[in-house]
């Protein structure tokens, strides 16, 4: 009857608690005898095997000590993080994104790892930029992990019936170039080189080719550099490029829709991005699909790349540190670094790089301010919303880059 | 055109709106399930195909492949379980009370109730982690359950008060008057007739429950011990390539269980029958 | 009177009754606290301290750094200070108000409308379209955003596809997400779709409530359908409408998943802020927790007041009963 499905019921949510309680685990701290890793979830996806064989070569240096390796999503990660600051049980190794490390370096979140800085493999060949992003006040408090550089994936078939027969060596010819293919795919919509409008990451290497910045430090006060000339030429040599030939949206990104997907469709003859867009270009051009370097304004120079990556650092409130640094020393290892290359990765020292087109790319790279704000700007959409208004005419570039020079020094400089 | 043939057409007429209603209604979880059977070149290609022609069952088994998938639904259901039936009984005890009694703190307990149900909870992520840590209960389905209880509990106080309201009081004093204590009045009478609102309060509790993201992202950091929609997340957490095929034939699987719950209760809510109380 | 032993059991009967009345009525008036105590101890137990943070922290200069500390600086109410003299806060409310006012009103037609016509259709239709609404109510708000935006994508959107092949226009490759008044209408939809479901599936089951002897009755009196709409049905169901109409006040109000996912993070900026994403991004994105805190308190109270007219009307109507 209804009362005793009623009954039924409740026994059934006090068990159900009972048997969550009972979990192992469920009270479980953290002891000696385990340390707990965030890793990104591409980790779990892309090399899961690198991380076993790191844990197990920690394993055998310290028997007995358990690791508990647990993935994270790009969008939340960092709250959860800041969670774990206010009331504990957080990780005793983080991965961070080298964007996000100083904003947390600065607040002190980090622990001090200076010391065992030599202890690690390759460490004296850090990749510059990497290791930029890991160094704050002088103190290290991080280790490079591995990083990506932007490369153009292109239709070797459509480059074979429009004519082509060597690759672009500078900008302009691959300007040309957009307008063969686009002669010969008339489709509406179609581009030669899909970029998304607000791609800051390409625009901005185009600001760095002609010798421009984003912002630099002078005596302790940031200054904006968009607004100077170099900039500016940067800035209209790419309004020039994406308008001859992207036909993406003006005022979208680059993930919405992902430039593999359009390149997929048949719409795009090539997409400037990372090197592992190859694997997700359709099958029907997969035998069709090669890459090569993006080329600067000057023949033999590449265009400079953002070399994104991330960095593995231990939090300040962990009480397994030197548990820690080891199980770094062991992720980070040349053997472990070679694993990653091998996966498509760049690896994080320079006697390490080979000569795959990613790598090749990363030649000649750009990094953002190491501000720690910088965070703030990028959230805030700054660089995006310039190009926006930039492509669709809103603002002449001057206007533009001006007022997006005025607003980073701004944010930068706030205590 | 005899009384019956027109009452007819125009009976026909409103199915036929129902029709239209549901088709526009269940577009986009018709396309979602679509997508799941597709192959990829299809789900990417410039133009839309409605039904795949070569449909494929290559992206329900990659999803259910990924790492902890029944785990997590186990977690889900136990979490979801236990905090609707706590709830649902919690919440109709103090629905009586506001319904049917008059005490002091009454309009208090009105507030607290209501005031609940408008914090932001974003403000409160940090704080309630940092107070559940203090317990041991981080990283533990019964810290999720407790949380899931604070918010669920004030709504369902709410909507369970709101049915109790439109019950008239004469049923219950007439059975009062007739012998029965104040707890056989409460089973015998209210209870039947709180049918449909029980019902409809529970699967409301269900889905919310079933669904939420935030605290269990954060306060679940194993992944043997996450729920179905932090699993969920995984698909779109990658800096990498969005497996959109996949992630709609998780979705699917994900929404499988909540149809199952209704299924189970919805007579309760008097579709089928030829409700007592309305015309059919 | 001389006491007989009669009139002494008579008196003692008559005290010990007036003592079982009087803890009878100790217990009567015990109840209604014994009831709701299980409710009140679960919430005070887990929200206490948030509370109290958040209160806190309003009047604090409160950061990472600070977060890392796990001390503030106090500055008392410097915080609200500069969120009442944000400009940006004050467009955001009155974007919000009127996204709010726009969503709650057509829900609730709508999901009036739809559970009118769940009692007029026939059986098997009946059953068909509450299925449909119980498959749109059981997706995750994640997967329907994921979903939602991928019909309406600017490279191949089968919204796009449909509206074209209609000769509604040509929506080749129409961005949906171009301009903010383009954007908040997307996330409406997406709202109301995803609110109609429960809306309109409780209203059904308060129309269960109304007599049908009392329809009947008027109907053959020769009321209008309307009529008996307003004079019948609408006072029996009118608890269950103030309820859902401040509760959907309260949640379109602070809603934060559809638009952050829909318009995405890279798109959002001051001028399509809505309360919830403008708190986030104010304060937990930028790592400002004092201002978080701050803004919580204030969209708390507001939320209050825009709601206060129907949730006097409930506890009002609560009260005759």
């Amino acid at each position: 009857m209804k009362s005793r499905s009623i009954a039924a019921l409740c026994l059934v949510a006090v068990l159900a608690a009972v048997v969550a309680a009972s979990t192992p685990g469920a009270t479980k701290k953290a002891t000696a005898n385990s340390i707990t890793v965030w890793l990104q979830v591409d980790a779990q996806s892309g090399w899961p095997d690198v991380v076993a064989a790191a844990t197990k070569q920690f394993q055998s240096d310290h028997p007995g000590t358990s690791v508990n390796v647990q993935y994270q999503n790009w969008g939340d990660h960092l709250q959860k993080f800041d969670a774990t600051l206010a009331g504990g049980s957080g990780p005793d190794v983080i991965e961070m994104g080298n964007t996000e490390m100083t904003k947390y370096m600065a607040a002190g979140a980090f622990a001090d790892i200076s010391s065992a800085r030599a202890s690690f493999d390759n460490s004296a060949n850090w990749l510059k930029g990497l290791a930029a992003s890991a160094r704050y006040g002088g103190k290290t408090y991080g280790v490079p992990y591995y990083a990506g550089s932007r490369v153009v994936t292109y239709r070797s078939d459509l480059y074979k019936k429009a004519g082509i027969s060597k690759l672009p060596a500078t900008t302009a010819q691959y300007v040309a170039d957009a307008k063969k293919l686009a002669a010969k795919n008339g489709k509406k919509g179609f581009s030669p080189v899909y970029i998304a409008g607000t791609d800051w990451y390409v625009a901005m290497g185009f600001v760095f080719d002609y010798g421009g910045g984003i912002a630099t430090q002078i005596s302790g006060k940031w200054k904006g550099l968009l607004s100077s000339p170099q900039s500016i030429a940067g800035l209209t040599a790419y309004k020039n490029f994406f308008n001859s030939t992207s036909r993406a949206s003006k005022t979208t990104d680059e993930t919405h829709p992902n430039p593999y997907d359009v390149y997929a469709q048949g719409q795009a003859a090539s997409i400037v991005g990372p090197s592992w867009f190859s694997c997700c270009v359709g099958a029907k051009f997969k035998g069709s699909t090669a890459q090569f370097v993006m080329p600067g304004r000057l023949k033999g120079k590449a265009m400079p790349g953002f070399l994104g990556g991330s960095d593995l650092a231990v939090p300040a409130n962990s009480s397994n540190k030197a548990l820690a640094t080891d199980w770094m020393k062991d992720f980070t290892s040349t053997a472990s670094e070679k694993a990653l290359q091998a996966k498509g990765n760049i690896p994080n020292a320079t006697n390490l790089l080979g000569s795959s087109v990613n790598e090749r790319a990363a030649s000649r790279s750009w990094f953002v301010p190491t501000a720690k704000h910088w965070v703030d700007v990028e959230n805030g959409n700054v660089l995006r919303n310039m190009l926006a208004q930039i492509l669709s005419g809103k603002l002449t570039v001057k206007q533009a880059a001006a007022s997006a020079s005025d607003n980073i020094a701004s944010v930068l400089n706030q205590s | 055109m005899s009384r019956r043939s027109r009452s007819r057409a125009r009976q026909t007429g409103w199915d036929i709106v129902g029709v239209i209603v549901f088709i526009v209604m269940v577009f986009p979880v018709f396309w979602m399930i679509s997508t799941a059977f597709k192959p990829d070149d299809e789900i990417v290609s410039l133009t839309p195909t409605w039904v795949s022609l070569h449909p494929t069952l290559a992206h329900f088994r990659d999803a259910i492949n990924r790492p902890y998938f029944w785990q997590d639904v186990r977690n889900s259901l136990i979490v979801v379980l236990a905090t609707v039936v706590i709830s649902i009984i919690l919440a109709f005890l103090a629905a009586v009370a506001l319904a049917r009694y008059r005490f002091r703190a009454r309009t208090l307990f009105i507030v607290l109730v209501i005031g609940i149900q408008m914090l932001p909870q974003a403000g409160l992520i940090i704080p309630l982690y940092v107070v559940l840590a203090r317990f041991h209960q981080v990283n533990a389905l019964t810290g999720l359950v407790v949380t899931y209880m604070t918010f669920v509990l004030p709504f369902c106080v709410w909507m369970l008060r709101g049915f109790l309201l439109g019950i008239p009081k004469d049923l219950e004093e007439a059975a009062m008057v007739d012998g029965s204590t104040r707890l056989g009045v409460f089973v015998k009478i209210l209870l039947p007739l709180m049918g449909p609102g029980l019902v409809a309060t529970s699967v409301f509790a269900f889905i919310t429950t079933w669904n939420e993201y935030i605290f269990a992202r954060v306060l679940l950091n194993d992944q043997s011990k996450q729920t179905v929609t932090v699993w969920l997340s995984y698909f779109l957490g990658t800096s990498r390539h969005t497996d959109w095929g996949a992630l709609m034939a998780a979705s699917t699987l994900t929404a499988i269980p909540v149809v199952i719950f209704f299924l189970i209760v919805q007579r309760r809510i008097a579709f089928g029958l030829t409700a007592g109380a309305v015309r059919g | 009177m001389q006491e007989t032993p009669s009139t002494a059991i008579a008196a003692g009967t008559q005290a010990s009754r007036r003592r079982r009345r009087s803890r009878g009525r100790f217990l009567q008036a015990a109840t209604p606290y014994l009831l709701i105590a299980p409710v009140v101890i679960v919430i005070a137990v887990i929200l206490g301290y948030p509370l109290y943070w958040l209160g806190k922290l309003s009047t604090e200069r409160y950061g990472l750094f600070e977060l890392i500390q796990h001390a503030g600086t106090s500055i008392g109410l410097d915080n609200y200070r500069s969120v009442l003299h944000d400009e940006i806060f004050w467009r955001t409310l009155l974007r919000t108000v009127i996204f709010t006012a726009v969503i709650v009103g057509l829900t609730m037609t709508i999901g009036m409308a739809l559970a009118l016509l769940l009692v007029r259709v026939s059986r098997p239709v009946r059953l068909l379209l509450s299925s449909g609404l119980i498959l749109v109510w059981s997706m995750p708000v994640v997967v329907a955003v994921q979903v939602w935006y991928w019909m309406t994508n600017f490279q191949n959107g089968v919204v796009n596809h449909v509206l074209t092949q209609l000769h509604v226009g040509d929506y080749f490759q129409h961005d949906w997400y171009a301009t903010t008044f383009s954007q908040l209408g997307m996330v409406s939809l997406l709202i109301i779709w995803g609110a109609l479901p429960f809306v309109a599936i409780t209203l059904y089951a308060g129309l269960a409530q109304v007599p049908a002897d009392l329809v009947e009755a008027a109907e053959v009196d020769g009321a209008r359908p309307w009529r008996v709409f307003v004079d019948i049905t609408l006072p029996i169901i009118k608890p269950i409408l103030l309820i859902l109409t401040s509760l959907s006040i309260i949640w379109d109000f602070g809603v934060f998943t559809q638009p952050y996912l829909l318009i995405q993070q890279s798109k959002i900026h001051a001028g399509n802020y809505l309360m919830s994403i403008y708190l986030f991004e104010e304060g937990y994105f930028k790592s400002d927790f004092g201002r978080g805190a701050a803004i919580s308190v204030l969209m708390l109270a507001i939320v209050a007041i825009l709601s206060i007219v129907y949730v006097r009307r409930m506890v009002r109507i609560g009260n005759e009963a």
